[in-house]
């Protein structure tokens, strides 16, 4: 311990936890008022996650489930609208559901109204449906794969499935006349081309062990950063078809997305609402701050103990 | 279209969350209690909304001579709660019992066919399967390699965790090769952990920022 006055060294390595926070408050504010734009590059798994998107021919059915609370919405938000956007422009057809009990449906809602609203010419029912929340996660999976109506009877205004082109009710015509997509109505989740879950906490794992081991549909993921390591396991066993890990995997979905789709590109360039790709330039800042003081802790630790040292040996 | 009131007290709890940073304070504790009284009530509702009441309730009351197989799980499920009453406590045990035996006959269908079969499967991989000498990168990214240090990383990390035994010289060694796997793995973790979180906070800022300060004080974006 130093003996009398403190000293720039002794000051370095006591530094009051508040100024920390400070630094990393800044670091965040900043680039959210002044967006700097950094360079964002692509990793494996979000790429065969839009490869595999993109291999899909339209009118296939693609599933959405919102397994994930506003805790997270920062994080899943962003991946979510992307898929949504992806498909919809790709004239995919996206159920969406959410089995997620807290706040789960408030985002499947909020979500789909905005990206319907950036689609005019894509109908409720022949392009995308909202089938809502449904309790219990695992049974409801199980359901899935013998009758999706059995697990949704209606959809989440009260509809009967059966009332909607995406499940067979008429051919899947829009009001322009056009007939959209090759597959009129499904009826299990079997048929359905592609799961992907925004998931937290279990039911992305739900997904991939019952959906796909047992019924064989693909699945994609789009974990928070926390639960992502986990789902390397997954990638590698091939199990996965793909993986959106945290706010970078969904800024690197949406940069492929500018880079590969000039509609979307368009899209996002006017969009004022928060998109992961803002995001990963407060998280570059954050990340340099807390580099910094991991190595001046380091660094004053080192040259504490050598004056240790040094005053021990006189 | 943003509800104003909905928002201000959206930004006033998350300021009063966030004063924890300052020091412990009995606005943060309000702001903490009312997100676990709120979470927890929500929780109770959606349950007996979206559970009990189509899956149970409903199911009885409409046509109870077709559906009266569900009395056994609604008694089963009403007899947990028997442990508040301490002379009968004892018959909750009952009901805990087929929801435990239950469970895991579910799980372990689900663990095994989906996740220890697969991977199991994925792990075990011939060494032959190509080496490339060119550089070093493509050393590194050789299949064999991958394959070899798969092997290494497995049996250190479970000769590790194998307490059942006293560890000799030989196992000691190996075990400390598991410790340095263990070490990556968990290094790999906190990375995207402190990511995860950094997410959260960037996102609860942007909030305070674009839905909060810019709307009240008429900033146009």
């Amino acid at each position: 311990m130093a003996r009398g006055s403190p000293t720039f060294l002794d000051r370095l390595l006591h530094v009051d936890r508040r100024l920390i926070f400070l630094f990393v408050a800044l670091s965040v504010t900043v680039p959210i008022l002044v967006p700097l734009g950094l360079p964002v590059s692509t990793t494996a798994p979000t790429q065969a996650a839009y490869d595999y998107i993109e291999s899909l021919r339209p009118g296939d059915y693609v599933w959405l489930s919102f397994d994930y609370g506003p805790s997270s919405a920062p994080e899943n938000d962003p991946m979510a609208e992307g898929f949504m956007r992806h498909c919809l422009s790709k004239d995919l057809k996206v159920i969406v559901c959410a089995l997620y009990p807290l706040g789960g449906l408030g985002l499947a809602n909020n979500s789909m109204a905005r990206v319907a609203a950036e689609f005019p010419n894509k109908q409720y029912g022949v392009d995308y449906i909202n089938l809502g929340y449904k309790d219990g996660a695992e049974a409801v999976m199980r359901t899935l794969g013998a009758n999706i109506a059995d697990a949704f009877p209606t959809d989440v205004n009260g509809r009967n499935l059966s009332e909607f082109p995406m499940f067979g009710a008429t051919p899947s015509k829009r009001e322009d006349g056009m007939v959209v997509g090759h597959t009129l109505g499904i009826k299990s989740i079997k048929e359905v081309k592609v799961v992907f879950t925004a998931a937290t906490g279990l039911i992305g794992e739900y997904w991939i062990t019952l959906v796909n081991s047992q019924f064989g549909t693909p699945v994609i993921i789009g974990p928070t950063a926390v639960s992502a390591p986990k789902y390397y396991a997954f990638l590698s066993s091939g199990q996965l078809k793909g993986m959106l890990g945290g706010m970078k995997g969904a800024a690197e979905y949406e940069q492929l997305l500018i880079k590969n789709r000039p509609d979307l590109a368009e899209l996002y360039g006017a969009t004022k609402l928060f998109t992961a790709t803002k995001g990963m330039d407060a998280q570059t800042g954050i990340h340099l701050v807390i580099i910094l003081f991991i190595l001046i802790g380091n660094v004053a630790f080192f040259l504490f103990r050598m004056r240790e040292a040094k005053e021990g040996g006189r | 279209m943003t509800d104003p009131i909905g928002t201000w007290l959206a930004a006033l709890l998350t300021l009063a969350v966030l004063s924890f940073l300052y020091r412990d304070n009995p606005v943060f504790r309000t702001a903490e209690s009312l997100f676990a009284g709120v979470s927890l009530g929500y929780y109770v509702g959606i349950v007996l909304d979206q559970t009990l009441r189509p899956n149970l309730i409903e199911p009885l009351a409409t046509d109870f001579a077709k559906n009266n197989d569900l009395l056994i799980a609604g008694v089963l499920g009403a007899l947990l709660y028997m442990r508040y009453v301490p002379r009968v406590g004892w018959v909750a045990r009952y009901g805990l019992a087929v929801y435990v035996a239950y469970y895991i006959g579910v799980e372990f269908t689900r663990k095994i066919h989906g996740e220890v079969l697969p991977q199991m499967g994925r792990t075990i991989q011939p060494l032959d399967q190509g080496w490339s000498f060119q550089s070093v990168w493509a050393f590194l990214n050789s299949p064999g390699l991958l394959a070899l240090m798969a092997i290494v990383g497995t049996y250190s990390v479970l000769i590790y965790f194998f307490f059942s035994r006293e560890q000799g010289p030989v196992t000691q060694r190996v075990s400390r090769v598991g410790i340095w796997f263990l070490m990556v793995s968990f290094g790999a973790a906190f990375g995207f952990t402190v990511m995860g979180r950094v997410a959260l906070l960037i996102g609860r800022i942007n909030f305070l920022i674009y839905d909060w300060i810019y709307p009240t004080f008429g900033v146009v974006t």
